[in-house]
């Protein structure tokens, strides 16, 4: 009886087994049943090599996978780019959809015309009136003529509508805009604006500016509309989306050449492009091991490591050490509040710049793959070229107020001396090659100069604890982001680690993104691990400009630049220089000599100490697909999430797997 | 008249706890440190490079206005309570305006409903399965075995636990997707196994790491149980096994069981924030998530509501059915 009861439980547990079997196995994907969503997966497709077919349906020989940055999109219908919860730009949109007026090459440092065949020209005779022609045979996704209309519109809508967020930007620079004929687009702003382009174009990422078709948007009320089927400027429409907002699948244009990229560059390579979400790290390096991803998008240099041992047809960067692009246009420090009496002191922040390990901190935080930056401009290969490495014969001579010369142009070589000891190979073997990976120097690691000055400033050291002038304990808060920007998350870590092994007390204090941009923006910090030097451009004075001191607000209040309250005499001079610049066209002779000067003012205050370029291991895997630019096939930077996306899919074949 | 009173006063207790916990809801976001509109500007000018004080401004009155933060805090909370109990509007997210909250819960409701609901079910009935035969043959090697594997796999964190599965059967072996697309163009037949198809790793895991919780308080209770005086009695009557088990030991111990799993029905409704994650389910868990992250107000309010609604309902609900399961509880 006993064992009958028995029976009857194992066999309902075993049933449960087989029906989670079952289904399982009753569900393996074939290329025709693949779990597959909306039409795409009803419709005949051209049969690949091997047969295989992405989850939504599409031959995946000619589908280019790439992950989401932003994860699962809340809202996949709304592509409104004008409203908050939109579809995020990063999820293929402004890569594939958008086109802009104007484009960055990264390379060059330059900007082109994107949508725009020209760039602004001011109109000899009127005042603060410039014009800019617009590309021929431009098409919308739905073969409608795209215009110098669809630019006036879009700009006359964004100055009426005053629930458009971006509309408060377009009117405090734009006074009117009209379309003089089919090609010209005229601008008249308030004030000279010799950086229209850079305003309203692209320089970092993308922009905020967005062309709409006027045929679609004239009756609708932009606050509210939702633009679930938006048209296309760009090489792709979209084809099908997730309705949960994990994966959004575009597909390329049969009238490309009626596109910007079309017309200069050619046929976008990929037939389909999948945006879509794998979730956490691991699983996207499990996806990148089996190939069931080509783009990756920001992971650690740990998970690098196993993707790159795992999965052969991987490829960051550089081929070997240090595999992550360095060129990111924003570079990684410490700031401070300096509206607090002790960090608005110049000295108490040089004295932390000499208490810093730099090269400890570089292992700590990304194992020495980083490119340190003395300078206020992130160390990439253009400015590297226009600033840095310039400016190494005034850096060394740089001297404190007492003589001292506090920089050190040995990092790079010292550290390459380092890695080779940790037995990393494929190391640059060039004193150039060496500068060129890792950076032009910093300052000295040097403790004993730091307690000069510190002791200079009244702080005494007791037991190996610094105390304040005012004879408290010197603690003191680095603000962190919390699971996101890794980087910057791991370098607060490391500093904290040199500065508290120099007797301060610091701690490192976590926040999510809401939080965190909030403190910064209100000053409620001592320090934070920031990145507010950031520039692309040889004229990077429309990056700097948010240190002009017409931003300084008081501390609780929403800074709109400036967020470290630096003022003071030097300040003066950067903004008088700031001012100056923002008058100048950019390729002006006089642009890079007063951002050079800028930089030297930075360099004796120090109200941000940068430290590191952004190291980026955004790697790609080439089982499908080939001609993904590296830093042995340069025409771009690996920049999958910037609006640029575009332009490399011409250069994009399949490999035939 | 009994019933009416016991009635009324639950009720009374019921309204009381779902106002004052939408009360909580709303003040508590607005104490934390982060402004939805200040977080938003933050995030805006961190990526374009400045923009003028003037036109901070202009945007901050604009999003204010947009999201319906004007006004003083008072007005503010007496707008919401109004809105959602007259209408049960929340009002637009802030994150993903002007989408209304309702509308995201609507979305999410369902499949973490499914999900969470089936899954729950199925581990407390295998659980207590299990744990009833582990209590009573506490001797037999299968029950010892049984209840070792419910004690192993029960302190396994269930991050841990859910990535091995994803390991095993998606990396590994790869029998179900590494990344879980869930077709909901339509009710086929089609799209229903394509559902749970991709449905089946995470209710896996919440059936084996939610199955262990059960047997071990089972095995307990039903050990305790079956050794009670009246249970002795009742095997001295010379009643046969089946019967002590059906009618002594089995009523005695599932109550506690079944009041568990009401509170286990009603905190479903605040999704399983890991498993959405991992899995990348649709659910209501990462809706709290990132509401709380973005400090979207309406969304916290939106979601923690609905689920203090549901917690309370279902409180409720195991209050008045209470006496008809044990007839020793009454009205009273």
């Amino acid at each position: 009886m006993k064992k009958s009861r028995l029976k009857k439980v194992m066999s309902v547990l075993f049933i449960l087994c087989m029906v989670f079997s079952l289904v399982a196995c009753g569900s393996e994907k074939t290329p025709s049943d693949s779990g597959k969503s909306g039409e795409t997966s009803k419709e005949s497709k051209p049969a690949s090599t091997d047969g295989k077919m992405t989850d939504v349906g599409t031959p995946r020989s000619e589908t280019l996978i790439v992950d989401i940055l932003s994860g699962r999109i809340a809202n996949p219908d709304l592509f409104n780019p004008y409203v908050p919860g939109s579809v995020p730009m990063d999820a293929g949109v402004h890569q594939l959809l958008h086109g802009k007026l104007w484009e960055i090459d990264t390379v060059k440092g330059e900007q082109y015309p994107d949508l725009a065949a020209t760039m602004p020209e001011l109109v000899e005779g009127k005042e603060n009136t410039y014009t800019f022609k617009m590309k021929e045979n431009l098409k919308w996704s739905d073969g409608e003529v795209l215009d110098a209309h669809d630019v006036a519109f879009t700009f006359n809508m964004l100055m009426d509508s005053q629930e458009l967020a971006f509309g408060a930007v377009v009117r405090e620079t734009v006074k009117s805009c009209q379309a003089l004929d089919d090609l010209t687009v005229e601008i008249v702003t308030h004030k000279p604006e010799p950086k229209l382009s850079q305003k309203f174009g692209v320089t970092i990422f993308g922009n905020g500016l967005t062309v709409v078709p006027e045929h679609v948007w004239k009756d609708e009320n932009p606050a509210t509309f939702t633009y679930s089927d938006p048209l296309s400027s760009g090489p792709y429409t979209i084809k099908d989306r997730d309705k949960q907002g994990y994966w959004f699948l575009y597909e390329k244009r049969e009238d490309w050449k009626n596109t910007a990229v079309g017309q200069t560059v050619g046929e976008p390579g990929p037939q389909y492009v999948l945006f879509k979400s794998f979730g956490t790290e691991e699983k996207r390096i499990m996806a990148a091991i089996s190939n069931e991803i080509d783009i990756l998008q920001d992971i650690t240099p740990e998970s690098w490591e196993i993707l790159r041992k795992k999965n052969p047809e991987s490829m960051a960067w550089y081929a070997g050490f240090p595999y992550a692009d360095m060129n990111d246009p924003c570079e990684r420090g410490i700031a401070f509040n300096c509206a607090d009496p002790i960090y608005g002191n110049a000295n108490v922040r040089w004295a932390l710049a000499l208490a810093t390990d730099i090269k400890n901190v570089s292992l700590a935080t990304f194992d020495g793959m980083l490119r340190v930056s003395p300078l206020q401009l992130p160390p990439t290969d253009v400015l590297m070229d226009n600033y840095h490495k310039p400016m190494v014969d005034w850096l060394k001579e740089f001297e404190l107020e007492d003589g001292y010369k506090p920089f050190d142009d040995s990092y790079a070589t010292e550290i390459v001396k380092i890695l080779k000891e940790k037995g990393v190979e494929g190391l640059p073997e060039t004193e150039q090659d060496i500068i060129d990976v890792f950076g032009v120097g910093w300052w000295k690691y040097d403790v004993d100069q730091a307690t000069k000055i510190l002791n200079k400033e009244g702080f005494t050291k007791k037991d190996g604890t610094w105390y304040k002038p005012d004879g408290s304990v010197w603690e003191m808060s680095i603000l962190a982001p919390a699971d996101f920007e890794i980087q910057s998350m791991r370098l607060a870590f490391a500093v904290a680690d040199s500065w508290n092994k120099f007797g301060v007390k610091v701690t490192v204090v976590q926040q999510d993104a809401a939080t965190y941009w909030n403190n910064e923006a209100t000053a409620n910090f001592e320090a934070g691990s920031f990145w507010p030097a950031c520039g692309i451009m040889p004229d990077s004075s429309i990056n700097m400009e948010h240190w002009n001191s017409k931003y300084i607000v008081p501390v609780g209040e929403q800074a709109p630049g400036n967020r470290c309250r630096w003022g003071g005499e030097a300040n003066e001079k950067v903004t008088e220089l700031l001012n100056e610049l923002m008058q100048l066209p950019s390729d002006d002779p006089r642009v890079i000599d007063g951002i050079t000067e800028i930089c030297k003012l930075f360099v004796e205050e120090q109200p941000f100490i940068p430290m590191f370029g952004t190291s980026k291991f955004v790697p790609v895997t080439t089982h499908y697909w080939t001609g993904f630019q590296t830093a042995e096939n340069d025409f771009e930077g690996p920049w999958w999430w910037w609006s640029q996306f575009k332009y490399y899919t011409p250069h994009l074949k399949p490999t035939g797997n | 008249m009994k019933f009416l009173k016991f009635l009324s006063s639950r009720l009374l207790t019921y309204i009381f706890v779902i106002l004052l916990g939408m009360t909580i809801v709303f003040f508590v976001p607005r104490f934390m440190p982060s402004d939805p509109v200040e977080s938003m500007l933050g995030q805006m000018m961190s990526k374009s490079s400045t923009m003028d004080a003037a036109a901070i401004e202009a945007m901050r009155k604009t999003l204010n206005e947009n999201f319906g933060l004007e006004g003083t805090l008072g007005e503010q909370y007496f707008g919401y309570m109004k809105r959602v109990i007259f209408t049960q509007d929340f009002g637009p997210s802030l994150t993903m305006y002007p989408v209304p909250v309702k509308e995201l819960i609507a979305d999410s409701l369902p499949w973490t409903v499914c999900l969470l609901g089936i899954s729950t079910v199925i581990s407390w009935l295998i659980g207590n399965g299990i744990g009833l035969l582990a209590g009573i043959r506490k001797d037999k090697a299968y029950s010892k075995i049984l209840e070792g594997i419910a004690i192993c796999i029960y302190p396994i964190p269930y991050y841990i636990f859910a990535l091995t599965l994803i390991m095993l059967f998606a990396y590994i072996f790869p029998v179900f997707p590494l990344s879980a697309n869930f077709d909901v163009s339509g009710f086929t037949w089609e799209n229903l196994k394509t559902v749970i198809w991709n449905s089946v790793l995470p209710a896996l895991s919440l059936i084996l790491t939610g199955t262990g919780w059960w047997v071990i308080s089972m095995t307990t209770l039903s050990r305790n149980t079956n050794e009670e005086d009246f249970v002795a009695f009742a095997r001295m009557k010379g009643l046969n096994e089946r019967k002590v088990i059906s009618r002594y030991v089995l009523p005695n111990t599932i109550l506690p069981q079944i009041t568990m799993l009401a509170l286990q029905m009603g905190t479903i409704f605040n999704g399983s924030l890991i498993t959405e994650i991992l899995f990348n389910y649709p659910g209501l868990g990462s809706l709290i998530y990132r509401g709380i992250l973005q400090a979207d107000y309406n969304l916290i309010m939106g979601t923690i509501t609905t689920s203090i609604f549901a917690v309370a309902t279902a409180t409720l609900v195991i209050d008045l059915l209470y006496p008809f399961i044990d007839p020793r509880v009454r009205y009273n």
